[in-house]
């Protein structure tokens, strides 16, 4: 087979790109009621804002209810589109031996599983846009619109976040191939996503020592950093980004690596 | 009439003992349910202390009152776990199988077989922890509760459990019209974690809406009251007919649902 | 005359279905204006099943005979018509309509997955009210009559499909209903496991005298098992009656094969019947079955024939061939 340039390689991955997103769109409109419901389920974060407006903990950590309005509904879209549901597919298609056939396809099968990941976000835009809607409709002091700069930093944080996730995702995914329960590892895992990202509590009201201990962890960069950025608040952009860069380029070769183990054990056993 | 009720006993225990015994071949599971149950009630404590401030009060309840509430959390959380999840989840899954037919056709009741089929003891580590954690929060609460006090909170506490499973039996049961939101439980589980927290630590509006729309206030709230020995009468009235009310609701739905899974109105 | 164990008077069952077109504007159109049609799958069905009889519903896919035995058996409201079964009305399930019956189908399954059959037989036997002592007699003997044995102790996942399904009829006979419905017992079974399934079914209903009804369309099953066969085409009853009768119905004549010593002119032959084929010493002739025997005879009295060979047109073909005309 002839050496392809660069040029080509590009062209034929941005066509491979075209086709799986526009697919796995199709796929998703499908399935658009329970997405709707899924995103729906992301309620979290506004359910907290609620507890902390007007509570003693958000005054004695100088939380403004216009600052908190803004960080939770922030975090709330953050969450929205950065959510990973690898596991469960993964799981699920290893496990019925569903992966074969895209292993013999030249194409590394994960990008599949993003590309799906990208066209859900797609499809919750309308859905997520309807329960911001109703939210400001409720309270409209809350309502901000942040300037173009802040949202496209926001929007790009918002990625890098899902990016990070995923690849933490694909590590545990991993283990599907030497276990049967590796979703229940990812359980695990979104304790310490729920409490420590700033999900469920702005990092300014813990104290200093767990903030510390929290920051050298994966997690607020994964709530915390976009939030901040989308509502406004100054946040260290270069550093932050600097921290989810590092935390990628951990996660990415142990996923590789973990993934040529995994597919050679799954050969062998015959799959 | 006997025969029926032995029947029908006999019937839970085999049911419950052979899904235990599936269940059960896969050890590591409690292990990782044990630290997740535990590891849910730490974060959830920690964030507690962090809401209560410095005066360690939330909402006009005091510190060791909140606990109750996230106590009784825990206990009905294990308790979806243990009963709700693994059976309504599996309606969906019937209807979209084929399977429901078997269910129909067997000498008991459906409502009965789809709610109780199953039992997971993985939630048990989380019934444990909430009871414990109730234990522990009375035990150094100023109130001493009486032995009607004790009576009426149990009284309420099941009111609550009937509630939470007439929320999900309904939701499950839109599956026989819509397999594709087979995911509306999860919204409910979702939804449910404002449970966590007295009612009163929510603004004025979105206690009425978790009074009258999703009854959160009397799964956790008003049971915790009469834990700690202030209930209302007029709250544990209300309780008490909102479960009777949507127990027999669920009743009614079913078989609406089952006149329209056999078509018998076409 | 008994009292029929299975009746059912001008059965009918029409669905309404969504009329919707594919794609984003049929949605839109579907949900700004619904559209239905009506589909009729069951017409008009007319039958009475004594007990103990063993009958056959033959048919194409789609031609109604599930939809038929699911209101047979209480799973479906029929639009029109009635029907008792076993002196109950089905679609009430009533308890003692639901000890009398079972449902058994082909393509799904009750047993449970993970576990061995004998826990899904311990779940039954609590269900139905059968005490242990009784249920394990019960399973002893029927596990003999199915050959079933560790199969029994392995979990049903690990099972292969024959063995499946004869786990599931164990579990189904159980309680000893008097009568079974079967849909498609034998679906995707291989040669040896359907046998065996269909000497089953015939061992048991002549042991216990249970009526048995069964949907299938293999033939082989209906051969083996029933003595009579309702054959349902397009929703409507178009034979009752027996295989044979059927056979005659659908091909009043047989084929019969004739190898000649001497080459014989065309015109012999025109007396005796139909002349098919005439090459050299073959002939081959379509006799009207009621005049059969008679030719046949005068055949082999005034011809030196070598070699003689009646045959039928297979059935298959017979109702394929209806269904090709009809449909």
């Amino acid at each position: 087979m002839a050496r392809r340039s660069v040029l080509q390689s590009v062209q034929r991955a941005m066509r491979i790109a075209a086709a799986l997103l526009s697919s796995q769109y199709a796929y998703m409109l499908e399935y658009r009621a329970e997405i709707a419901l899924w995103a729906l389920s992301g309620v979290l974060p506004l359910i907290m804002l609620a507890v902390w407006q007007g509570s003693d903990g958000a005054a004695a950590a100088g939380l403004t209810p216009q600052g908190l309005g803004r960080y939770f509904l922030a975090a709330f879209v953050v969450r929205q589109f950065s959510v990973v549901w690898l596991i469960h597919v993964f799981e699920e298609d290893a496990l019925q031996g569903k992966l074969s056939p895209q292993l013999l396809q030249p194409l590394q099968p994960l990008w599949r599983y993003l590309a799906a990941h990208v066209a859900e976000q797609a499809t919750r835009v309308p859905f997520v846009a309807l329960m911001l809607a109703g939210v400001v409709v409720l309270q409209p002091e809350w309502l901000w619109l942040p300037s173009p700069g802040q949202l496209l930093l926001g929007i790009v944080a918002i990625q890098a976040a899902f990016v990070m996730r995923f690849l933490l995702q694909t590590l545990v995914a991993m283990l599907c191939f030497w276990s049967e329960r590796a979703a229940a590892l990812d359980r695990l895992l979104l304790i310490p996503y729920l409490f420590l990202s700033g999900l469920v509590a702005p990092l300014e009201s813990f104290p200093p020592a767990v903030r510390r201990l929290a920051e050298c962890t994966p997690f607020p960069a994964m709530v915390s950093f976009p939030a901040k950025l989308l509502a406004g608040e100054s946040v260290d952009v270069g550093a932050g980004f600097l921290n989810i860069a590092l935390w990628c380029a951990v996660l990415f070769p142990l996923s590789r690596l973990l993934w040529r183990a995994g597919v050679r054990r799954y050969s062998a056993m015959g799959a | 009439m006997a025969h029926r009720v032995r029947r029908y006993w006999r019937s839970l225990l085999s049911f419950w003992a052979t899904s235990m015994e599936a269940e059960l071949e896969y050890q590591l599971n409690l292990l990782i349910e044990l630290v997740a149950v535990l590891g849910n009630l730490a974060g959830s404590l920690f964030v507690l202390v962090l809401l209560a401030g410095p005066r360690g009060e939330l909402g006009g309840w005091s510190w060791n009152s909140a606990l109750v509430v996230l106590g009784i959390y825990t206990l009905l959380d294990g308790f979806t776990s243990c009963v709700l999840q693994p059976n309504l989840s599996k309606i969906v899954s019937h209807v979209q199988n084929g399977t429901l037919d078997f269910v129909l056709l067997k000498p008991i009741d459906s409502q009965f077989w789809l709610s109780t089929r199953s039992f997971s003891p993985w939630g048990l580590p989380g019934v444990v922890a909430g009871i414990a954690l109730i234990g522990w929060a009375l035990a150094h609460s100023e109130e001493a509760l009486s032995l009607g006090g004790m009576a009426l909170a149990l009284a309420l506490l099941t009111a609550g459990g009937l509630i939470l499973y007439s929320l999900w039996f309904l939701l499950a049961g839109l599956s026989i019209w819509f397999v594709k939101v087979w995911n509306a439980t999860e919204v409910l589980r979702y939804t449910l974690v404002a449970g966590r927290y007295p009612i009163s630590a929510y603004p004025p509006a979105l206690r009425v809406l978790f009074t009258l729309v999703l009854p959160v206030a009397f799964l956790t709230t008003v049971p915790a009251e009469a834990l700690l020995g202030r209930a209302s009468a007029a709250w544990a009235l209300g309780s008490l007919t909102a479960a009777s009310i949507s127990l027999v609701a669920t009743r009614l739905f079913w078989q609406f649902a089952l006149r329209h899974y056999t078509s018998a109105s076409s | 005359m008994s009292e029929a164990i299975v009746l059912a008077e001008g059965l009918s069952k029409s669905f309404r279905v969504a009329d919707k077109q594919p794609g984003l504007a049929g949605t839109v159109r579907h949900a700004l204006r619904r559209r239905y049609r009506d589909v009729e799958a069951v017409r008009e069905l007319s039958f009475a099943i004594q007990p103990g009889e063993v009958v056959g519903f033959l048919g194409p896919n789609g031609a109604g005979k599930t939809t038929t035995l699911k209101m047979l058996s209480g799973l479906i409201h029929p639009s029109g018509g009635r029907v008792q079964v076993a002196g109950c009305q089905p679609q009430r399930r009533q308890e003692r309509f639901l000890q009398q019956i079972t449902l058994v189908m082909g393509n799904r399954q009750q047993l449970i997955w993970d576990l061995p059959p004998l826990d899904s037989l311990r779940v039954n036997a609590a269900v139905y009210g059968i005490d242990a002592i009784e249920a394990k007699r019960r399973i002893t003997e029927l596990a003999d009559m199915l050959e079933l044995g560790e199969e029994l102790h392995r979990p049903v996942r690990k099972l292969s499909l024959g063995q499946r399904m004869k786990a599931e009829l164990l579990a189904a006979l159980l309680h000893q209903p008097a009568v079974l419905f079967l849909d498609e017992p034998t679906l995707g079974l291989d040669v040896n496991a359907q046998a065996r399934v269909r000497d089953f079914l015939a061992d048991y209903n002549r042991r216990t005298g249970a009526t048995v009804l069964l949907t299938s369309h293999y033939m082989g099953d209906i051969t083996a098992l029933c003595e009579r066969v309702l054959l349902i085409h397009q929703g409507r009853l178009f034979h009752d009656g027996s295989l044979d009768a059927l056979t005659s119905r659908l091909a009043p004549c047989r084929e019969v094969r004739l190898e000649l010593r001497q080459v014989h002119a065309r015109e012999a032959f025109e007396r005796f019947g139909t002349v098919e084929a005439h090459q050299g010493h073959q002939v081959r002739l379509l006799i009207p079955r009621d005049q059969l025997t008679q030719q046949v005879g005068l055949l082999l009295s005034r011809f030196e024939v070598v070699d003689l060979e009646v045959s039928d047109p297979p059935i298959e073909e017979l109702i394929g061939g209806l269904f090709r005309q009809q449909g």
